[in-house]
């Protein structure tokens, strides 16, 4: 690793080493890279806007929080949303393939089971869906750490599941992505799906968190 | 032998670290690595798996120091590069 | 479709150089077949630029904890990944 001041690496050429902020260095990298790819006729930095807003526009946490709610008050779309997911999001008018040909899968915490999604290998994660990913569910300390001890990592996020209680890792290795669908917590009884759905965090989609009332 | 990205059961990464209200991207620059990526694929100058390779083939003696966006943009750089889209000189 | 959902078996041992999609800590591991997908196409071979990669039926497979990490699982613990057909072996069973 570099001992310079700033985080970034030395990249081994012969320019002046730039002083500028990471993200100031980053930023003339990107747009360095866009401009070459504009003058060549590639892409230009007008259609890397319009994917962002497009992204932006489709995806985030409310759509699972929705989806969530909706499983959580009515009992047929529960048991769609385990069988067919990709089907459950559909009748929201949500739809993952505007970014990938990915498969979703829903799976449900119980009395019995928790569980508790990562992606080992790199940070595979429902981003057509969700949004992207919470920096630490990236990072090597989540990912290598949650399938050698899940229980304490989820402790770790004030999540305790006792012992006799079933934890189920699902690790997202290929083409599935996975949405943990939390209990609903107590003391919600007749509220609405908009006061349901507020209570569900994006950690809790998977299954680092717990709603509460 | 395994790529550094395979890191089940390592240990010694330190705490999880996590930060309230995360916002979705951290910077503008962040979000345009992310798209410039997806709208490069959607073109079809290369896939998602080799986008993953790309950043598993970074040098292992700076991999671990570079954040998860700067690792994307290496993995994209690299792609251009090798495919001679761009000229090795870019965005160094 | 080589598997059904039940069967015992057991991860490939090989530990190739290249992009490969069975992490390190499920290798030559026994697992039992919890669901079969569709078949998609071999991540090896899209990420070597293979314009036909081998289209393989994925699996999700579990594995008990103490399966994956003898002697030190915690408790009541079952992993799961999704592995392509070529990943994975038939486990032999006693006779």
């Amino acid at each position: 690793m570099s001992d310079h001041t700033h985080d970034h690496d030395d990249h081994g050429h012969d320019h002046p080493h730039d002083h500028g902020s990471p993200a100031a260095v980053m930023t003339a990298r990107v747009n360095a890279l866009i401009g070459a790819l504009e003058t060549r006729g590639v892409a230009t930095d007008a259609d890397v806007t319009t994917v962002i807003e497009r992204f932006l526009a489709a995806a985030g946490p409310s759509n699972g929080a929705r989806i969530v709610a909706r499983a959580w008050v009515d009992p047929a779309y529960r048991a769609l949303l385990l069988d067919d997911a990709t089907a459950a999001i559909a009748a929201l008018g949500l739809d993952m393939s505007h970014w990938a040909p990915v498969a979703l899968r829903a799976v449900e915490n119980t009395e019995q089971v928790h569980n508790i999604v990562v992606c080992t290998l790199c940070s595979c994660y429902p981003i057509a869906l969700l949004g992207p990913a919470p920096q630490w569910y990236k990072s090597e300390a989540y990912r290598s750490r949650v399938v050698r001890e899940p229980r304490a990592v989820l402790r770790e996020f004030g999540v305790v599941v006792p012992d006799d209680r079933d934890v189920r890792v699902w690790d997202s290795t290929a083409e599935l992505r996975y949405l943990v669908l939390p209990r609903r917590p107590p003391g919600t009884a007749g509220w609405d799906e908009d006061r349901l759905a507020a209570t569900i965090t994006r950690d809790a989609l998977v299954g680092a968190a717990e709603p509460i009332a | 032998m395994s790529r550094l990205n395979d890191v089940g059961g390592l240990t010694g990464f330190g705490p999880i670290e996590r930060e309230p209200d995360e916002p979705l991207f951290h910077s503008e620059w962040e979000a345009r690595v992310f798209a410039l990526n997806r709208l490069l694929m959607g073109k079809g100058l290369y896939n998602l798996d080799e986008f993953r390779d790309a950043v598993e083939r970074i040098d292992p003696a700076r991999y671990y120091g570079l954040s998860y966006y700067e690792r994307w943009f290496e993995g994209v750089r690299t792609l251009l590069i090798e495919r001679g889209i761009v000229p090795p000189e870019t965005a160094t | 479709m080589k598997f059904s959902v039940g069967e015992a078996v057991q991860t490939s041992g090989r530990d190739p150089v290249h992009h490969y999609r069975v992490p390190r800590y499920l290798r030559a591991k026994r697992g039992r077949i919890e669901a079969v997908h569709a078949a998609f196409p071999l991540a090896d071979a899209r990420a070597a630029g293979d314009p036909a990669p081998p289209v393989e039926t994925l699996y999700t497979v579990a594995f008990a904890g103490d399966d994956v990490w003898p002697g030190g699982a915690e408790p009541n613990t079952v992993y799961h990944a999704e592995l392509w057909e070529s990943y994975l072996h038939p486990l032999e069973t006693a006779p």
